[in-house]
């Protein structure tokens, strides 16, 4: 019995299967393909099939997170879309909320809108607050526009009308009619999106998910169609923002949820590092070929938000990005990975990303054709990757192309070497995470100093020890696997779906049988997502509370044992303590309503939890490695050992390299490496 | 053995004590009962060390609060000395001359004990729905006009609520239970910060805030040194004529003088008109607000401010002056003179700062309207409606459409207001020519059209409001000037149903009634002449600047559907207009 995780980064596609049975884990990792993602998945899992007998036919489980989303939108690389408004309402997006997110900057930057105001056109329609109509839907003026959007060769449709959260007949109807008269086209409708009022916050998350929807959607149609065929049972599962589940057809409908799938799956993976490890606090660092995610862990656990920020362009400093609308875990991205384009600004400074060569044509050492120079390439050069044992070997790597990429586009221009300038590059792309990390640590109010740093990622390990290095964070952890560790973390959560129940009842008053009698078809429709009797699904409540007036909800959970008659004392009980708790002090006397209930199942006993015990093997010194000391400003010879080879409790003092097969990092003179129990490598940063 | 203070943990514990203030502001969101609070962030949480000098404050905030807050402290601590104080009390006044500006904002402060020992205080400001009175007008002849005043006080004893304080503040607002709930809301702001400072205090095991407060504010206060230092020593001048409100017939004059001494700076008033009998009068400690938030915007930006950055800014009005008004003055809607000041003191101090001064902003000063009503199902309803025109230009970009400057409050979503109240909007959009031209131009400014509900959902009774638009007309004495030869903002109209209606007079709104608000441009930077001809192109195609536009005010003529640039017209109309322009100059 299987359980797969497939992670789908901007470079690589990275696979974890867990076999139940014997709690051995596999993995693989294969380049990305861009233009027909779901090649990639099916080259690993074929990989996979001829390692493990009977892979497919006794797989249970197929989870999934792609950073496809993120990175259409930080690349600006998504479909030509179209706005339709409520007339009178077509700047929302680039008005924003008229304030300034640094109240001291004069010459803060907001993002350019992802939909030009040649694009975004009014239609004569008006829905009430209450949901009553004011005006019909101007169904010949929306034909008009919809002529016009076949003229404009519109890529997806964004449809945001006033008020449609509470009555979205004008927006069904339109969309009716882009159907009809524009086949083909996807639309995206605010109020299936985000069905919240604040239109800012709406237009800007359905803009957004128009803008990814037919690359993502017609991504998903075709793996879900490829793994059907290749006898895969339950539905695919796709990952959410903030760590829950969904299925592959909804996930196409709002492409816009799974935005941040890959990063949600790398803090699962750092949060279950943790607890196998015994840290409480730490700073996870997920590091690919497009974007570095960061994300601070407290007391075993990372923050979520309802809302996150897509695209910051002024420093990564909140408020400088496209406001999103779906839950997710709390973290910074950036763009800096592996594959971040180094070039000469208009200043003659070095600069690098966001752009990213990605998986094709990939930084120049991959000899694919690309002729830029990227982080990875930089890397190469100073002796921190190996041209012979990359991907274990499976992929050579030219050292040559590296050395002209950088030598053209940087060290010549600048009149540098190429040492010099491939050292620039790795320098200022680890600032440049750093001046992200140091804000969102500084954000949580954590302290650098008291947290670890946990490295994974294909390029993450890499960078690692010198972030941590410019953070004052004094250890670095690398797990196993750490070179696939986001698709371990698809496979560490178990198989979970939810579903809300919007309400708005007096807590105090609310009928327990009525309410469980709405609840009930929510718990079939979950288990038919999940495949299973209902019995066989584990079931909990999170009921969302306030005082009548307020606006945030404080998420109350309780099990089904305590779904009885006793639940309104019950609820009031832990609202008040948890109120108390948040606030420091009691609520007031207005009443406590009950704003909705969440209804969650899952299926615990398929997630991971067991791994087989770690088993070191024998190879142990592959040599030595020319590495690059910035210090002495001059290349060293480096031993380099084989991480597999390593042995629990075993301590190493620096510089030494360790190799393992997705990944490696360097440690220096003075820093000192430990081997934990669980195959985790310590590094003290000296 | 607590660790000593070197750079880098002196910074982790600054950017602490910010995320600290965040925290409480984030809490003070969530329990809040009012859009004021939640959408329009009229609020203020900040850090106090225990001899009352200020470390931080929330990066949400209003600029008028920044260097009153310090103000308020120092009275409190002279009526309530330390050594009086317990756990759990908690202190609280209104009175515009102490804190800031206007009977409308409540300010508490709470002191934070360790084991016993005062270590610090919190302060939490927070714009309420109403404080009684006339409600938000600026026909008020008197403070007693405009609604309760509470003088420095006790709110909480020891923890216990003063009751007899609370029912009277319950008397004699409209909304209480919004307004008592926002009060609480306060109070869970300050018990999170004071949770917040405990934690840090003890997990670094210093004894107190006094050796983090000493290097921060020592620390900002060198850097602002630093920067005044780098200004040319002298007097900068400048002189504004805001157009009359309300009754008032005579412009009125700000007149400042800028002296850069060294490394302090002292701002003078003299000069400026006498106080008004309009609602519009700034207190001392307000004023000082927005002058302190002029000088360090310009002058040293990227310090979180701090008691230390206030340190060597000095400002100085006549008593009695719109700048500097004597009780019982009215001062409801005090921001419109004191939304100017930073402008002011960017015109005074243009010549020693070249290049680096922004154009006008058409969002300058607030547009702000209340209105007080029903709604058809007969809830009642206190709101507040605000937005903006657009930034000024820089030396090196556009400025942004619809945004503020310098207060920091967000435009309340349309679709929250409407759920509020029985106004309906019927446009919210940029409005075209609005920009003042430049090389770089001004922020597009925007038109606003909303009515009273009528038919189904007209409500039972008028709805009380008093109605605001820019004053920034280009006709007037006070336009969103241009910067280095750009041009001034356009727009600034207020209408209803289709009339000009005064400034800030009190109307009655019935079902049916439609307020237009035009909201002008930012300032243009450099000569429009100049701009790029594309960039010029693309304003057109997005419907930002018409063709005619292009033409007059930036000699670029446009063909065709596609608006192709006629590069030969537009070079020999460039040149003429340049060439009759220097003519006229000479």
């Amino acid at each position: 019995m299987f359980s797969i995780g497939v992670d789908i980064g901007g470079t690589f596609t990275d696979f974890t299967v867990h076999d139940r049975r014997t709690g051995r884990l596999f993995v693989e990792k294969c380049l990305t393909t861009p233009r027909e993602p779901e090649r990639a998945v099916l080259n690993g899992l074929e990989a996979l099939a001829r390692r493990i007998p009977g892979l497919e036919a006794q797989s249970e489980r197929v989870n999934h997170a792609t950073t496809l989303v993120t990175n259409a939108i930080l690349e600006r690389k998504g479909a030509r879309v179209a706005l339709l408004t409520t007339e009178g309402f077509r700047d929302v997006i680039e008005q924003r909320l008229e304030f300034r997110y640094d109240v001291y900057d004069l010459f803060i930057r907001f993002p350019d809108p992802v939909v030009p105001r040649q694009l975004r056109f009014g239609i004569e329609e008006r829905v009430y607050a209450d949901g009553d109509v004011l005006t019909p839907l101007n169904e010949a003026q929306l034909l008009e526009v919809v002529a016009e959007l076949k003229r404009l060769d519109i890529e997806a449709v964004a449809v945001c009308y006033l008020h449609a959260y509470r009555n979205p007949v004008h927006e069904r109807r339109t969309a009716e009619l882009l159907v009809e008269h524009l086949p083909g086209v996807p639309v995206s409708l605010s109020h299936a999106v985000n069905p919240e009022p604040r239109e800012y916050e709406r237009s800007s998350t359905t803009v957004l998910d128009a803008y990814v929807k037919p690359v993502v959607s017609a991504y998903l149609e075709r793996l879900s169609g490829e793994l059907a065929q290749r006898g895969i049972r339950r539905e695919l599962e796709i990952m959410l923002s903030n760590g829950g589940s969904t299925t592959a057809s909804t996930a196409r409908d709002y492409p816009i949820q799974i935005i941040e799938s890959g990063p949600a799956a790398g803090v699962e993976a750092a949060i279950w590092t943790c607890g196998q490890i015994g840290i409480a606090d730490a700073l996870s660092f997920d590091m690919g070929g497009t974007t570095a995610k960061l994300c601070v862990i407290r007391d075993g656990t990372a923050g979520r938000a309802r809302k996150f920020e897509a695209g910051r362009v002024h420093r990564f400093v909140a408020g400088s990005g496209h406001p999103v609308a779906v839950p997710v875990y709390d973290l910074v991205e950036i763009g800096a990975g592996g594959g971040s384009i180094a070039r000469l600004d208009q200043l003659g400074l070095i600069a690098v990303g966001p752009e990213s060569a990605g998986a094709d044509p990939g930084p120049a050492c991959y000899g694919q054709g690309g002729a830029l120079p990227s982080v990875t390439d930089a890397d190469l050069l100073l002796g921190l990757l190996d041209p012979a044992h990359f991907l274990g070997g499976q992929m050579a790597l030219d050292v040559a192309a590296a050395e002209q990429a950088v030598r053209e586009a940087v060290a010549e221009p600048l009149g540098i070497s190429v040492t010099e300038a491939a050292y620039g590059i790795f320098d200022l792309v680890n600032e440049t995470m750093a001046a992200a990390a140091r804000l969102h640590v500084a954000e949580k109010g954590c302290d650098p100093t008291r947290l670890s740093v946990i490295a994974f990622g294909g390029a993450g390990p890499v960078h690692a020890t010198e972030l941590a290095r410019k953070l004052g964070c004094p250890r670095v952890v690398f797990p196993p696997n750490a070179g696939v560790m986001s698709s371990v973390g698809l496979l560490t959560a178990p198989p979970s779906f939810e579903r809300v129940l919007p309400l708005k009842l007096r807590a105090a008053t609310l009928s327990v049988a009525a309410l469980r009698q709405a609840v009930a078809p929510l718990r079939t429709a979950i288990a038919a997502t999940l495949a299973q009797p209902e019995a066989a699904v584990t079931f909990r409540y999170v009921a969302e509370m306030w005082h009548q007036g307020q606006e945030y909800p404080i998420e109350i959970g309780f099990t089904p044992a305590e779904f009885d008659e006793a639940l309104p004392r019950l609820l009031a009980a832990r609202f008040a303590e948890r109120y108390r708790e948040l606030y420091g002090r009691p609520g007031d006397d207005t009443p406590v309503e009950l704003a909705g209930l969440r209804v969650v199942g899952d299926l615990p006993e398929q997630r991971l939890t067991e791994v087989a015990p770690f088993a070191p093997g024998t190879a142990r010194s592959l040599g030595t490695r020319r590495l690059y000391d910035p210090a002495t400003k001059a290349f060293h010879d480096v031993p380099v050992i084989d991480r597999a080879a390593l042995q629990p409790g075993e301590e190493i003092a620096g510089p030494v390299v360790v190799q393992e097969r997705e990944s490696g990092f360097a440690i220096r003179a003075n820093d000192r490496l430990r081997v934990h129990a669980s195959g985790a490598v310590f590094v003290e940063l000296g | 053995m607590a660790r000593s203070l070197d750079p880098i943990l002196t910074k982790i514990l600054w950017n602490r004590l910010i995320s600290i203030v965040d925290e409480a502001a984030t809490g003070l969101v969530r329990t809040s009962y009012s859009i004021v609070v939640r959408d329009y962030h009229d609020y203020c949480v900040g850090i106090f060390d225990a001899r009352g000098n200020m470390l931080a404050h929330s990066t949400k905030t209003a600029p008028g609060f920044i260097a009153m807050m310090p103000n308020a402290m120092r009275h409190f601590m002279q009526v309530y000395p330390v050594e009086t104080l317990r756990e759990g009390d908690v202190i609280a006044t209104n009175d515009p001359w102490i804190a800031t500006g206007h009977l409308l904002d409540l300010t508490v402060a709470a002191p934070i004990f360790l084991d016993g020992t005062l270590v610090g205080f919190t302060v939490c400001v927070v714009h309420h729905l109403d404080i009684g009175g006339r409600m938000a007008s600026i026909e008020s002849r008197d403070m007693y006009e405009e609604g309760l005043k509470i003088p420095i006080l006790k709110l909480y004893e020891a923890g216990q609520p003063n009751e007899t304080l609370l029912s009277v503040i319950r008397a004699n607002v409209r909304m209480s239970p919004k307004v008592l709930g926002d009060i609480n809301a306060q109070m869970a702001a300050n018990s999170i910060v004071i949770a917040g400072v405990r934690k840090m205090i003890r997990e670094y095991d210093f004894a107190d805030l006094e050796a983090l407060a000493d290097t921060i504010t020592r620390l900002a206060g060198q850097s602002m040194r630093a920067r005044l230092r780098a200004l040319p020593n002298g007097i900068y001048r400048n002189e504004v004529r805001l157009p009359p409100v309300g009754a008032l017939t005579e412009p009125m004059v700000i007149r400042v003088a800028v002296e850069i001494a060294d490394e302090s700076v002292i701002v003078d008033y003299e000069g400026s008109s006498p106080e008004v009998e309009a609602a519009v009068n700034c207190t001392l400690p307000f004023a000082t607000s927005y002058t302190a938030y002029g000088i360090k915007v310009m002058v040293d930006p990227t310090v979180p401010n701090n008691a230390g950055c206030l340190e060597p800014i000095t400002v100085r009005a006549p008593r009695g002056s719109i700048i500097s008004c004597n009780p019982p003055a009215p001062t409801w809607g005090r921001t419109v003179i004191a939304h100017n000041l930073p402008e002011a003191l960017f015109g005074a101090l243009a010549p020693a700062m070249p290049g680096q001064v922004i154009a006008a902003c058409g969002s300058t000063p607030l547009v702000a309207m209340y209105f007080n009503g029903r709604k058809h199902d007969g809830e009642e309803f206190l709101s507040i409606i605000s937005h903006c025109g657009g930034f000024g230009a820089s030396a090196d970009r556009d400025g942004y459409g619809t945004l503020c400057f310098p207060y920091n409050t967000a435009a309340i979503p349309v679709e929250v207001t409407e759920a509020d109240t029985c106004l309906v909007y019927q446009r919210k959009e940029f409005a075209a020519d609005t920009a003042g031209p430049g090389r770089h131009r001004g922020g597009v400014g925007q038109e606003v059209v909303f009515r009273v509900a009528d038919g189904s959902h007209a409500p039972p009774s008028p709805v009380a409001s008093t109605l605001r638009g820019s004053p920034r007309n280009p006709n007037s004495t006070y336009p969103a000037f241009g910067r280095d030869g750009g041009g001034a903002g356009r727009g600034a109209t207020l209408t209803l149903n289709g009339n000009p209606v005064p400034q800030g007079g009190r109307q009655q709104l019935r079902p049916g009634d439609e307020v237009c608000l035009l909201l002008p441009g930012g300032g243009g930077h450099g000569d429009p002449l100049t701009r790029d001809a594309d960039a010029v192109r693309a304003d057109v195609l997005a419907g930002l600047v018409t063709r005619a536009g292009a033409q007059a005010d930036y000699g670029v003529l446009l063909e065709g559907a596609e608006a192709t640039i006629d590069h030969a017209a537009t070079s020999i109309l460039r040149r003429s207009r340049s060439e009759s322009l220097q003519t006229a100059a000479n």
